[in-house]
């Protein structure tokens, strides 16, 4: 009795093992905090799609104490739902600080504004690149895009299908149906170069405070408006941002829509197959790439040396994986280049893939001496950034490594030997003469 | 012992026998006394020029000095490591990053093969001493061994007492030991001893004519080749000497044979050094020598035509014939040489000492370093004392007895004068001829005093005059006056000379101990109470970046520093004092001299991941990187034309107080020298952030940095190292 | 202008005549000597044409080639100084030193121009 638990409990250490790690960058454990416990059933169809993939998710009121990120040094989640536009401090030890040092370390952020935004939700956007209206009571209007309905009439909700096209963020199966959208407008900080529009309102959208007359000019106009926008830091830490909570309710889901001036009427609206698809891409089950196992070697040899020289020919390989939620799949694609970088690249070239995830080519080392870098940098719309860097440096001839006896010269060799041949005969017949 | 088996054999006197007995078998001869004396006299000479360098060893502890000796100390250690053939293909990762650098062919390898060749020896007679031991003492070591060959050449060109005086002259002048105390383990401490050897060979073969001393004096130019630039000087004195000869009609055979054979065989001995390849036959700077060459073979060939045909008229003919030949040949191969540019001109470095004002107009790295700047009558005084006005009274005794050796010291004397007052570096290649021809003053006056001293009084009358002619005068002849004056007046003259030879011993002995015995990588001082204070600072930030960062990080700071942090810090550098690519160095001052963003950007394409600064704020060390910053703009601004200079000052005046042009207070370098410094007091009585350099208070306190962070920061602020942070996540 | 030009061509030949009577006169083993540094200085010419023809390219190796035919020559020329007893200054000089001192002298020429060479 006493091994049968034993070995049970045995079995049970790898589940342990299940939390997020590089081997397994699919996230597990999500922490969402709320306003208040509303949301967790206004919004249920959203959190039981991602239970229903696996996810852990702890819900927390935003202002309860005991809220912690992390404790002793290590984070006790993998991801962060924050669900609680309106909260001014965060209870617990959390802060604004404190979000985007999360972020910073490689955990996914997905954050819901709304049009009464705190200044805390604003400052952690801003933070990211997402610059929210100033206006506290602007909406999103749009006068030819909003969506048909029965009770709202001021035409803050918007029926949009201008998408990103990226197969990656948005999976591969069309969105038929626009998306239903009521809340804040942001932009997209200019000199930040990370941050993307999924979903951009239409060119005839603005934000502005639909109960108020418009006195001056709205500053968020048109395309420019963001509803959803993503961002993939450097890390390859995702963060999604959108200035409608109310996109992720049930309500929205389940609602028919039709696009103001479009005849077709959507039973079912974009929304949950565009959050559904949009969050396995924030939370690292699609798009995510590896690249691992990195060779480097002269031709007919195996050993990986620890410098080069000028004009020997080398073959290079590296393993990029991408992960598909559960399993390591190769990663295949022929856009993927290396380069043989000193200051500029002296090689560029395709690297060519076996179809099972190995990317390999091999060049010769340039005429040129000094201290080189193998440089992948792959950046695609959607997937992680690939940024491996060797460091090898290459030398030039040494003293006895050219050609030995250079047939142009032989007349010379010849003359030095004639020399001197030339001197023992001379100093021979020198000695020898009287 | 003769005298012992015939003394009286009563044994109390035996003992009285004994005593007499010894003074006589101890009584030397004349010339055996006098070789005692010499050999004497000369080993003290050796330990004296060996000793007076050792201030800095004795008072700080043994270590490397200045900057360049570090790389020396480097590529020596490499070399006792990994061995020649290692050395002598070594390409350096850890410089110029990323170019690299192929040391083996970019360097004079005959000081590391010296050191590394007397720590071998060393160690197999077996002292176990350290390579840097063995460094550090090189120098005084070779300079120990230049007093002997100086006593040598000295005896060649006038006699053995003018060699004793040249011997003693050269082991204390300063001139030399500036550059080759105990730690400073540079070039120049064994390129002189190569030097006068060389010329010492030479003259003894230009004198004896012979075949083996001409190949010694080959091989004294192949070691001097192999350790200094600077032997550019030996092959066009030598050519300049044998056309004087060849014009005042000292032509002769020996001549020939002593020239052509060091000619040849030098020039193949030292084209097998790799960093001077093919020079000898290509660069304008050796062309000389191979001018004076050929005009030697038609000179020969002339002398011997005339010698055969015997005949003047028929002579005549075919001189005028073959001159024109010569010349005309000549003056095309040289012309088409240098116009098809096969003969490359002068390089910069050795065009400034023709034109002195050409480096600062277009090579600003060469006008920086402060010891190519032109001499200062101070800095003559200063270095050679009394031989300042010996060296005419010696070219006046040289002129007076006319030799092929006089002829030659002579040139070597005027020529590296003139070379001294060019730049100040310079003055260490003219030590040698001044400590000679001023030794002959010496030795000819002591000579004719001590013979008038010691002269019988003679009763026929001279019209010799008194004592000041006998100094200047007559060199030959015995004295024949019999006025006690005469004599009376050369003991007070002789006299005389001995206070200021003993006066100059003291005077380089005090120049060594203040001036010359700093190891500028240990800065002492007095403190407030008169203690010595030390400034260990360089060394402890060396060891930091040792220590604490990774081994594959990239330091960038000036060029001065580059040698000592890839010697001591072992970590990669960007530029260093090898300067030999001014665009890179350019670049390091063009980001130093810009504003931080724009210079995080040249930053991050160099992969750089710290920046040292060395400031002199606090201690008032004035040789820091704000009084460089000049250069830098400079340098940069000479590649980068967006650099300009006056951006920097205000009415041509530089400042960094309050009233400085704000580029320069917004500045990289500004920013790393002065960040936090606002808020220090450093003097009492001052306000807060007050540089103790430049005496003022600085200007930009409140200083924000945005994509650095500081590092480390030495104990009185002298090293200030920053770190480049990596690109922010989320932007 | 006839008269000078067959004055000078007199002149010329009667140059040439008295230098090839002098040369006779000089003794064998110098003649030795010079044909020895002919030989030197021909395979140098040769070897310059043979470099305008082709190229410099193995540079070294051209001028060790050079300097060896012209490192013997001259070495060749002070051997005949020193063993000549016709120059006054060389007279106390045995020619066996002055012989030693050559053979040296070449010794050390060729052990370079082996390294130089290529």
């Amino acid at each position: 009795m006493a091994k049968l638990i034993f070995v049970v409990l045995l079995t049970l250490i790898p589940i342990l093992c299940t939390s997020f790690s590089p081997e397994k960058p699919s996230d597990r454990r999500i922490l969402v905090l709320l306003d208040d416990f509303a949301v967790k059933s206004s919004h249920s169809l959203f959190f039981k799609s991602l239970q229903s993939r696996g996810f852990d998710l702890e819900f927390k009121l935003a202002d309860d104490p005991k809220i912690a990120l992390q404790r002793y040094g290590q984070y006790l989640y993998d991801a962060l739902v924050l669900f609680c536009p309106t909260i001014e401090r965060f209870g617990g030890s959390i802060d604004a600080a404190a979000v985007l040092d999360f972020v910073d370390s490689g955990h996914d952020l997905i954050v819901g504004a709304d049009n009464n935004a705190s200044d805390l939700i604003r400052e952690i956007a801003t933070e990211c690149g997402v610059d929210f209206d100033e206006d506290s009571a602007a909406m999103v209007v749009d006068h030819s895009g909003y969506a048909v309905s029965s009770t709202e009439g001021d035409h803050t909700l918007i029926a949009s299908d201008d998408f990103i096209k990226s197969d990656v963020i948005l999976g591969s199966k069309k969105i038929e149906a626009p998306v239903l959208f009521q809340g804040i407008g942001h932009s997209l900080n200019p000199s930040n170069s990370l941050v993307l529009k999924v979903l951009s309102a239409s060119p005839t959208a603005f934000s502005a405070n639909p109960k108020s007359k418009l006195t001056s000019p709205p500053s968020l106009i048109g395309s420019s408006i963001s509803l959803v926008s993503v961002i993939q830091a450097r890390n390859n830490a995702r963060i999604l941002i959108s200035g409608s909570l109310s996109m992720f309710s049930n309500r929205f889901f389940r609602s028919d829509v039709q696009k103001a001036g479009s005849p077709t009427k959507h039973d079912k609206s974009g929304n949950e197959q565009f959050f559904t698809e949009l969050s396995k891409w924030v939370l690292h089950e699609r798009g995510h790439l590896k690249a691992v196992n990195v060779q480097h070697h002269k031709v007919g040899e195996t050993n990986e040396p620890s410098i080069y020289r000028i004009n020997d020919d080398l073959e290079y390989s590296v393993e990029i994986y991408e992960w598909s939620g559960t399993t390591w799949e190769p990663y295949v694609a022929d856009d993927v280049q290396i380069q043989f970088y000193m200051m500029s690249p002296y090689v560029l070239k395709t690297l060519s893939n076996d179809s099972k995830g190995r990317y390999f080519t091999s060049f010769k080392v340039p005429d040129v001496y000094g201290v080189f870098q193998f440089k992948i940098e792959y950046e695609r719309l959607g997937y992680t950034s690939l940024s491996l860097s060797k460091q090898i440096p290459v030398r030039p001839f040494r003293h006895n490594e050219y050609e030995r006896f250079i047939p142009a010269a032989y007349p010379y060799y010849g003359a030095a030997f004639s020399m001197m041949a030339g001197f023992f005969v001379f100093s021979a017949v020198h000695l020898y003469n009287k | 012992m003769a005298v012992l088996t015939s003394s009286s054999p009563s044994p109390p006197s035996m003992a009285q026998d004994l005593l007499n007995s010894l003074p006589k078998t101890l009584k030397l001869k004349t010339k055996q006394q006098e070789l005692l004396i010499r050999v004497t006299t000369l080993g003290l000479i050796y330990i004296l020029a060996f000793i007076t360098r050792l201030f800095s060893v004795l008072r700080y502890e043994s270590m490397i000095h200045e900057f360049d000796p570090y790389f020396n100390y480097r590529t020596t250690l490499y070399l006792t490591e990994n061995g020649f053939s290692e050395f002598w293909n070594w390409f350096d990762s850890e410089s110029w990053y990323p170019l690299g650098r192929i040391i083996g062919g970019t360097l004079y390898p005959g000081l590391m093969l010296t050191a590394a060749a007397l720590y071998k020896i060393l160690h197999f007679l077996r002292f176990a001493v350290h390579i840097r031991e063995v460094c550090v003492l090189t120098a005084p070591f070779f300079a120990s061994n230049t007093t002997i060959v100086a006593y040598f050449f000295g005896k060649e060109i006038w006699d053995s007492g003018a060699g004793i005086v040249a011997a003693a002259l050269i082991a204390i002048c300063p001139g030399y030991i500036s550059r080759s105390v105990a730690g400073s383990y540079d070039n120049e401490g064994v390129a002189i001893f190569a030097l006068v050897l060389t010329f010492y060979l030479f003259v003894k073969a230009v004198n004896t004519g012979s075949l083996s001393w001409s190949l010694a004096s080959a091989f004294g130019y192949f070691y001097m080749v192999s350790a200094w630039g600077g032997y550019v000087f030996i092959i066009n004195l030598v050519p300049l000497y044998v056309l004087v000869l060849l014009v005042t009609g000292r032509y002769s055979l020996r001549l020939y044979v002593a020239y052509n054979c060091m000619y040849v065989l030098g020039m193949l001995l030292a084209m097998q050094i790799r960093f001077v390849g093919f020079q000898h036959v290509q660069s304008g700077e050796h062309m000389a020598s191979m001018g004076v060459f050929f005009l030697l073979q038609v000179f020969f060939f002339l002398d011997w035509v005339r010698h055969l045909l015997g005949d003047a008229k028929k002579f005549q003919a075919f001189l005028r014939i073959t001159v024109t030949a010569a010349v005309s040949v000549g003056a095309i191969a040289l012309g088409v040489g240098m116009a098809s540019g096969y003969i490359s001109p002068w390089t910069g470095r050795f065009y400034s000492l023709l034109d002195p004002t050409y480096a600062k107009d277009h090579i600003p790295i060469i006008a920086s370093v402060s010891e190519h700047q032109p001499t200062a009558w101070s800095s003559f005084m200063f270095d050679f004392h009394i031989l300042l006005f010996l060296f005419p009274a010696g070219l006046y005794f040289c002129f007076k007895r006319l030799s092929d050796a006089t002829i030659f010291i002579v040139m070597y004397g005027l020529t590296s004068m003139y070379f001294a007052g060019v730049m100040v570096r310079l003055i260490l290649v003219a030590t040698p001829a001044v400590c000679l021809i001023s030794a002959i003053a010496v030795s000819a006056t002591v000579k004719n005093l001590t013979r008038v001293v010691r002269a019988k009084s003679q009763t026929i009358q001279s019209g010799s005059g008194k004592g000041s002619s006998a100094s200047k005068g007559s060199s030959k002849g015995v004295v024949d006056n019999s006025q006690p004056f005469q004599k009376n007046g050369a003991i007070v003259l002789l006299l005389g000379a001995f206070y200021m030879l003993s006066r100059y011993a003291i005077h380089c002995t005090w120049v060594t101990s203040e001036a010359y015995s700093s190891p500028s990588i240990v800065l002492a001082a007095r403190g407030a109470h008169g203690q010595r204070v030390i400034f260990d600072d360089y060394r402890e930030a060396y060891f930091w970046l040792r220590q604490n960062t990774p081994p594959d990080a990239k330091v960038m700071s000036w060029w001065d520093y580059g040698y000592q942090i890839t010697a001591m810090g072992n970590r990669t550098v960007i530029v260093d004092n090898n300067t030999w690519n001014n665009t890179h160095i350019a670049t390091v001052g063009r980001a130093m001299s810009s504003y931080e963003d724009e210079a995080y950007d040249i930053m991050r394409s160099l992969d750089v991941d710290y920046v040292l600064v060395v400031f002199g704020g606090v201690t008032g060390y004035s040789s820091d990187d704000i009084n460089k910053f000049l250069w830098m703009v400079r340098i940069g601004g000479g590649v980068f034309p967006v650099i300009k200079e006056p951006d920097y000052l205000v009415n041509g005046e530089y400042r960094v107080d309050k009233g400085a042009a704000p580029k320069m207070l917004n500045c990289l370098m500004y920013k790393l020298s002065y960040y936090r410094f606002g808020e220090l007091t450093t003097e009492y009585g001052k306000p807060p952030g007050f540089d103790r350099a430049r005496g003022v208070e600085i200007g930009n306190k409140d200083i924000k940095l945005e994509y650095l962070e500081e590092a480390f920061t030495t104990q009185n602020w002298i090293v200030r190292i920053y770190k480049v942070k990596p690109p922010k996540n989320r932007w | 202008m006839a008269r000078s030009s067959t004055s000078t061509s007199k002149d010329a030949q009667d140059l040439f005549r008295a230098l090839w009577s002098a040369y006779s006169a000089t003794p064998t083993n110098l003649k030795i000597i010079d044909l020895y540094v002919l030989f030197a200085i021909f395979t140098a010419l040769l070897q310059v044409v043979y470099m305008a023809l082709v190229g410099t390219f193995p540079f070294n190796s051209f001028l060790s080639g050079v300097l060896s035919c012209v490192g013997t020559a001259v070495l060749a020329v002070c051997l005949r100084i020193q063993v000549n007893k016709e120059n006054k200054e060389f007279k106390d000089l045995a020619p066996e030193r002055a012989f030693a001192d050559f053979v040296l002298c070449n010794l050390v020429l060729h052990l370079v121009i082996m390294n130089f060479l290529g």
